[in-house]
């Protein structure tokens, strides 16, 4: 078959090689999955999310397994940002694929400062607001009401040089309306979506399961959700989308395309299927021929 | 929502050396799934680089290909490494206990059904020189201890290149279980070569008594000056009793030196160092401060007096 397939995809203005991308936690520093899966072969790579000062995490139990999901409670546990710039951005940037950094801040003066600093390294692409992580205070309310969303990525754009993402929570009524202030304060694309919270009991114990109670619920059981949220932000908001919600075969990245998305990324199939990430690369000329489609962009928003 | 923060907080530049560096993914068949104990069964899969590489304590993650339900691996230890008719490195053997979603499904999987499997994860033993290993084990605690104990006495060597064996003149094992049904696999450590001692909570096998009280009146026979090494693997509070006696024995100066190794289980879900559930309490740079370590990649062996129980 000839080899006319372009895989390149465009996100504001963010190019990537192709749109396989990892979701942030899932992934480490993306050194622990160098023997794992041919790491510079993904569209991008999403560090753990880092923040000002290093976080010692939640309480176990973190993870939970649910029906055909796992909810975790991590509480953003990384190093912070100078351990972060010292000892995996040297790495990440070897790589020579797109590295796009996430961060997370309690207020927008530590997002905009946050996404300053590493935004201005050299050999980060870009980086991913996360706007909506459950499992700590303070972040998620930028991803539940849209000034809130506009502001603190309006004052990342004007601070950072280069493209900003913004991870978006399921937890909302409207999310298209927060996908709409992203857009207004000039995100290049919107992340949809991070995990829904819930919660897994003990009743024996009178416990919850998490050491955190609550926490957000990823895998294939929330892809609904996340295809419902991609779809519904296409349909309103004039933005690019990064599909995430359950993705782990090559059947659920085609929908989150026809859906709206114009790349996506892999999470916790990583955990359970850890060379998944480059398997869906590898098939992904194949689905898009059987449609005879010549570039991912033809798929994108084509749901009929 | 507030989480729930400990007060002690501070960096850590270690989480950063420590990888799954040679893990394996591998899409293998159920071999052979037998019954060796009440609810415990004994699983061998085709797994030849994992059997190559492996060393004791060491262990892998396993799913059901092909299914959602359950959907994330389960952390096993490799309980024996099964070689070829020309001694190749073959077969890797699971001993699990029917107990959740997962190791129900696992039990009721005829010959053939498909296995996805990656590792060998995690540290595995040291197997620095040593005059006795003690393998003090509970519930299904003995499942890393057959490796171990067969590398020590020298009849078996491990990992890729192989590490130095026949490292320690004695090799006992106390085993306890609730009661006689739940003891698996006694022949293989006795057929190893090891000096067995059995203890049940219900007194229908061996003696009636716990295992950390056992390990406690077996240091005390043992002259001062024997360099001592105890392994241990089993439920959290059997662990942390034994970690207490072999302190205790190591401060008394009329019995031998004692250190501990202790195998944590910890709920996983990747095993490779990427997701940061599986952490334990561990201290670093004094007694007061610790750090949450992944047991996958920086244990599952930690040092005894490592742990903040």
């Amino acid at each position: 078959m000839p080899n006319t397939t372009s895989l390149s995809t465009t996100l504001g203005r963010l190019t990537l090689k192709n749109p396989i991308m990892v979701a942030s936690g899932t992934f480490g520093y993306a050194r622990e999955m160098q023997e794992v899966v041919d790491v510079p072969r993904l569209g991008a790579v999403l560090p753990k999310t880092i923040t000002a000062e290093p976080r010692v995490g939640n309480a176990p139990w973190r993870t939970v397994e649910t029906s055909a999901g796992l909810l975790n409670a991590i509480g953003l546990d990384n190093d912070g940002v100078d351990a972060f710039l010292e000892n995996h951005l040297p790495y990440l940037r070897s790589l020579g694929t797109s590295i796009v950094v996430s961060v997370a801040g309690r207020t927008t003066d530590e997002f905009v400062s946050l996404a300053e600093r590493v935004g201005n390294e050299e050999g980060v692409s870009a980086i991913e607001l996360n706007l909506s992580c459950p499992n700590v205070s303070g972040g998620i309310d930028f991803g539940t009401n849209a000034n809130s969303c506009r502001e603190v990525v309006q004052s990342t754009r004007d601070r950072c040089k280069v493209p900003v993402l913004a991870k978006l929570t399921p937890n909302v009524t409207r999310i298209a309306e927060i996908a709409q202030g992203a857009a207004d304060g000039g995100a290049d694309a919107v992340c949809l979506i991070n995990t829904v919270l819930g919660m897994a009991i003990d009743w024996r114990r009178k416990k919850t399961m998490l050491g955190n109670g609550m926490g957000g619920l990823s895998g294939p059981a929330i892809k609904p959700i996340a295809l419902r949220c991609v779809h519904q932000v296409a349909s309103a908001v004039d933005i690019a989308i990064i599909g995430i919600g359950g993705i782990a075969t090559i059947d659920d990245v085609m929908e989150f395309f026809v859906a709206g998305a114009s790349a996506v990324q892999i999470g916790t199939a990583n955990y359970y299927d850890p060379t998944v990430s480059t398997r869906l690369i590898d098939e992904l000329p194949a689905a898009l021929q059987e449609i005879e489609a010549t570039s991912v962009a033809e798929v994108v928003r084509s749901l009929g | 929502m507030q989480p729930n923060m400990p007060s002690e907080s501070h960096a850590s530049k270690l989480h950063a050396a420590h990888y799954a560096d040679r893990m394996k993914q591998i899409h293998t068949t159920v071999e052979q799934n037998e019954l060796v104990g009440e609810n415990t069964f004994r699983l061998r899969i085709a797994a030849k680089p994992i059997a190559a590489m492996v060393v004791p304590g060491q262990f892998v993650m396993i799913r059901l290909a092909g299914t959602n339900a359950p959907l994330i691996g389960r952390a096993l230890a490799v309980y024996d490494v099964v070689r070829d008719a020309n001694g190749e490195p073959t077969w890797i053997d699971l001993v699990y206990l029917r107990k959740g979603v997962m190791t129900r499904a696992l039990s009721a999987s005829a010959l053939g059904t498909a296995i996805t499997v990656w590792g060998p994860l995690g540290n595995g033993f040291n197997n620095e020189s040593c005059d006795r290993l003690i393998m003090a084990v509970g519930g299904i605690g003995q499942t890393p201890m057959l490796t171990l104990g067969r590398e020590a006495v020298g009849t078996e060597t491990y990992g890729d290149p192989a590490r130095a064996n026949r490292w320690s003149e004695n090799v006992e094992l106390i085993y306890g279980a609730r009661r006689k049904s739940l003891l698996a696999g006694v022949d293989d450590f006795r057929s190893a070569g090891f000096d067995v001692t059995l203890c049940t909570d219900d007194g229908s096998e061996g003696v009636k008594e716990l295992v950390p009280n056992v390990l406690a009146a077996r240091l005390a026979e043992l002259p001062a000056g024997e360099r001592v090494r105890v392994a241990t693997c089993g439920p959290e509070i059997m662990m942390e009793k034994v970690a207490e006696v072999c302190k205790a024995a190591d401060q008394s100066e009329s019995e031998p030196s004692v250190t501990c190794d202790v195998s944590m289980e910890t709920p996983m879900a990747c095993g490779i160092g990427i997701c940061f559930s599986c952490v334990a309490k561990i201290r670093q740079d004094g007694p007061e401060q610790w750090d949450y370590k992944r047991t996958c990649v920086e244990g599952p062996i930690f040092n005894a007096k490592d742990i903040c129980w």
